[in-house]
């Protein structure tokens, strides 16, 4: 019977199933984890009983995201997570993505019909471009299983300890990462710092095997074996309580990538002088990579109804990128803070690598340097509008709560480029940009 | 020791740094506040690694909010 949602008559068995949970979080308060400075636990202290999962808290979604004419995916993800009696916490999570749809290749748009190989090679998966129409490799299509946990450990009753790991496989990508951090707290747990270190190691098998970086696409020369990247990065952070209703965090965080960069499946139009598509070739990135970023977030509570969530970041890196991102978050509340809504707002902007290049001029050498069309490495702004709805209801088992939200994200890419084009090339969108939309339901228990 | 002028603006920023938090924060009957859902810096774990997978796969920029490691072929 406790399964069966309960309406407004259960009232009183909520309130004494909400009780329970108090007195039990109050009696193992004592031994809970020092951190309410820092990254607060995800899970709260549930009672204990028998039972699947009866325990742990269960957080789960299920997404979808489209983007306009491309790529569109369903992504289910669960996280469980449990706080112990004596302050350890421990927390698994899983994801799974579907992606299908048509992944733009690099190359630009011509007056011209385009026919491009796919990476296979098979002529079944050969696709032509009509003229004006960006190319964009119509059979594209993966599917990722990742799954990740990590444990956390008071060391003292002022520091924590925590380590983790992740696993990530694709139909050409496998990726493993570790993490540890320790955190201190101090200032009467308003103040706590931490440091923490990853280690991420990546295996491409690139669907055709990976093409040599730089060479002539209709060629088709193509390198032995599989390709790795390893990466490795630290972040120092503090959190800072401000007042009794202010939050602020503050990140310096750095990493280095290393190894085979490229995208295998990105190619660069080269164009004669009047703009004429005649060939092409495959990217060619550099072999490391190292980025450095500050983050600065503060949470507010304006009202017992109204609260705010500002995050602004500061990035830049040795192939030239520069960004800047601000993200506002409000949360309004009633209903005796049985439901609320969320309203998001993000801007973004980047600059261009210093490698990109839309396309590359001159068909009578090809490049020796470093370049790549993908769009990702242009400079672009982008802008997210963003809502969602939540609702407290009734728990399930022995749980006082549980909650069910329905988000929907808008997302579009605007390009700045400010590269002059050959007449040839006039008319013809070169740079679309990229509309998406995400929606997602959560159910939290 | 000479210290040269980035280390001694650290060095200077760091005890601004603790100096100042000694005098912020609550005592620990005030974090009423504090203690709400809404007001923990991983309120929506979910919807923040979702989000981020998105900007991962769309942006040259990831991170910050926490390790900036990808775990996926999109980019």
């Amino acid at each position: 019977m406790q399964l069966k949602p309960e309406g407004p008559r259960a009232q009183p068995a909520i309130t004494r199933r909400r009780l329970m949970a108090a007195s039990c979080a109050l009696l193992s308060a004592g031994a809970a984890r020092s951190q309410e400075a820092s990254v607060a636990p995800t899970a709260s202290v549930a009672p204990t009983h028998s039972g699947l999962l009866e325990d742990w808290s269960v957080d789960s979604a299920l997404a979808y995201y489209h983007e306009d004419g491309r790529v569109q995916a369903i992504e289910p993800v669960v996280d469980v997570s449990k706080v112990f009696a004596d302050g350890q916490s421990l927390n698994f999570n899983a994801t799974f993505d579907a992606l299908s749809g048509a992944s733009p290749n690099g190359a630009l748009p011509s007056h011209s019909s385009q026919t491009f190989t796919g990476p296979s090679g098979k002529a079944s998966h050969a696709y032509t471009i009509a003229p004006g129409q960006l190319p964009a490799d119509p059979n594209y299509s993966d599917t990722r299983f990742a799954a990740g946990g990590s444990w956390t450990l008071p060391l003292t009753r002022v520091d924590n300890l925590s380590v983790g790991g992740k696993f990530s496989v694709e139909d050409d990508f496998v990726s493993a990462t570790v993490n540890a951090s320790i955190a201190h707290d101090f200032n009467e747990k308003n103040t706590t710092l931490s440091f923490g270190l990853f280690n991420e190691f990546d295996s491409l098998h690139p669907i055709g095997r990976a093409p040599v970086p730089g060479s002539d696409y209709a060629l088709a020369e193509k390198q032995t074996g599989g390709k790795t990247k390893d990466g490795v990065g630290a972040l120092l952070g503090i959190t800072q309580v401000m007042t009794r209703t202010w939050l602020t965090e503050f990140n310096l965080s750095v990493d280095r990538f290393t190894g085979y960069l490229d995208d295998p499946y990105k190619i660069t139009s080269i164009i004669d002088s009047a703009g004429n598509t005649t060939g092409y070739e495959y990217e060619s990135r550099p072999d490391e990579r190292t980025r450095k970023s500050a983050y600065w977030e503060n949470r507010v509570a304006w009202t017992s109804r109204l609260s705010t969530a500002l995050s602004l970041r500061y990035m830049s890196d040795d192939w030239a990128v520069r960004s800047d991102t601000a993200q506002l978050q409000l949360r309004w509340s009633w209903s005796n803070r049985e439901r609320y809504i969320e309203p998001t707002f993000r801007w973004y902007r980047q600059t261009a690598a210093d490698f990109y290049t839309p396309f590359i001029l001159d068909t009578a050498k090809q490049s020796t340097g470093f370049e790549s069309a993908d769009s990702r490495l242009g400079a672009f702004r982008a802008l997210t509008y963003g809502v969602k709805y939540a609702q407290k209801l009734p728990g399930l088992g022995s749980r006082a709560e549980s909650e069910f939200s329905v988000r929907a994200e808008y997302y579009q890419q605007t390009f700045n480029e400010q590269v002059p084009v050959p007449a040839g090339l006039q008319g013809l969108d070169l740079f679309p940009g990229l509309k998406a939309i995400l929606v997602q339901i959560g159910y939290r228990f | 020791m000479k210290l040269d002028r980035l280390s001694f603006l650290c060095l200077v920023a760091g005890a601004a740094l603790i100096s100042g938090c000694s005098s912020l924060g609550v005592r620990p009957w005030q974090r009423d506040v504090l203690a709400r859902e809404e007001m923990r810096l991983d309120a929506n774990p979910l919807d923040a690694a979702i989000d981020d997978h998105m900007y991962f796969s769309k942006e040259a920029s990831s991170g910050g909010r926490s390790f900036a490691g990808g775990g996926c072929g999109c980019n």
